[in-house]
């Protein structure tokens, strides 16, 4: 039965606020995601409700992937709110990549606002004899 | 699963105590999270985050639906109840090609039900799904929605 569809009830957590950094006005999320490595490359989806692909920004410094997105629209000011239980804000997140990444093949696309990114390793890992010589 | 009652028409009026019932529901299901031996520590929410708002002609309500595409989410309006229910499904490789430095996101079924203030008209409501979002636009049936009575001098 280990090919049986995962249908267990959704218990996600509540968005999770990054404490106020002082230089960043609003409130801020930092997004549930998932990582995934294989052999030639890591795969790394974030979720970003209400955030389209103009709103995104990826950048890899230094080993440091940070994501950053705004939302793309607010609700209308003039409709009166009867119940919340999600907020609006900014996303934030930073990674430390220990592996070398091919920053020119890096690509990342929004679907349903999930942002995908590709992070393809740099070829030249392929394993190496040392030879040992006798002293 | 859970329902969860806006509106009682039973209950005192006014929002504060609709909301007091809320809060109650909301309590009782965290319990039950609470008591899930799968180790959830701490406030979980539920699926999918909701906020409803009201218009004078509509309620609208939004939904937090990343991941789910328009094909993975059923609307259903009874009278004056909405229920959204679905799927969301999360693909991982094989064991074995690759491995899974992190999980956050999470996948599986969702039903959640709302009973809205007023009547709606079920043939204008409007369902859009954009950027992970639902957006529903529900209308109220012309008697719940507010007339201007012009006021005459004698």
């Amino acid at each position: 039965m280990a090919n049986q569809t995962e249908s267990q009830e959704l218990q996600p957590r509540q968005k999770q606020e990054l404490q106020p950094e002082g230089t960043r006005p609003g409130v801020v999320f930092r997004p549930d995601i998932d990582i995934l490595e294989r052999a030639d490359g890591f795969s790394i989806y974030a979720d970003l409700p209400g955030v389209d692909e103009s709103n995104v920004s990826v950048r890899l410094e230094k080993g440091v992937l940070t994501l950053d997105a705004q939302l793309s629209a607010l609700p209308d000011p003039s409709w009166s709110p009867l119940h919340a239980e999600y907020r609006f804000g900014a996303y934030h997140r930073e990674f430390r990549i220990s592996e070398d990444i091919d920053s020119d093949r890096v690509s990342a696309k929004m679907r349903n606002g999930v942002l995908e990114l590709q992070l393809p390793k740099t070829a030249h890992k392929t394993p190496r004899t040392i030879a040992v010589q006798a002293g | 699963m859970a329902q969860y009652s806006l509106y009682r028409p039973g209950a005192a009026a006014g929002f504060g105590s609709l909301f007091e019932d809320l809060r109650r529901d909301m309590d009782a299901l965290l319990g039950r999270y609470g008591s899930d031996p799968s180790g959830a520590n701490g406030w979980r929410g539920v699926f999918p985050a909701v906020n409803l708002y009201e218009a004078d002609d509509a309620f609208v309500l939004t939904a937090e639906l990343p991941g789910v595409g328009p094909d993975d989410i059923q609307v259903q309006l009874e009278g004056s109840t909405v229920t959204l229910q679905g799927e969301r499904k999360i693909e991982y490789p094989p064991k074995g090609s690759a491995s899974l430095h992190r999980r956050e996101r999470q996948a599986g079924a969702f039903r959640r039900a709302f009973e809205l203030p007023a009547e709606i008209d079920a043939d204008k409501v409007e369902a859009v799904h954009r950027h992970g979002v639902l957006m529903l636009r529900l209308p109220k049936t012309p008697r719940y929605q507010p007339r201007r009575i012009s006021v005459r001098g004698s």
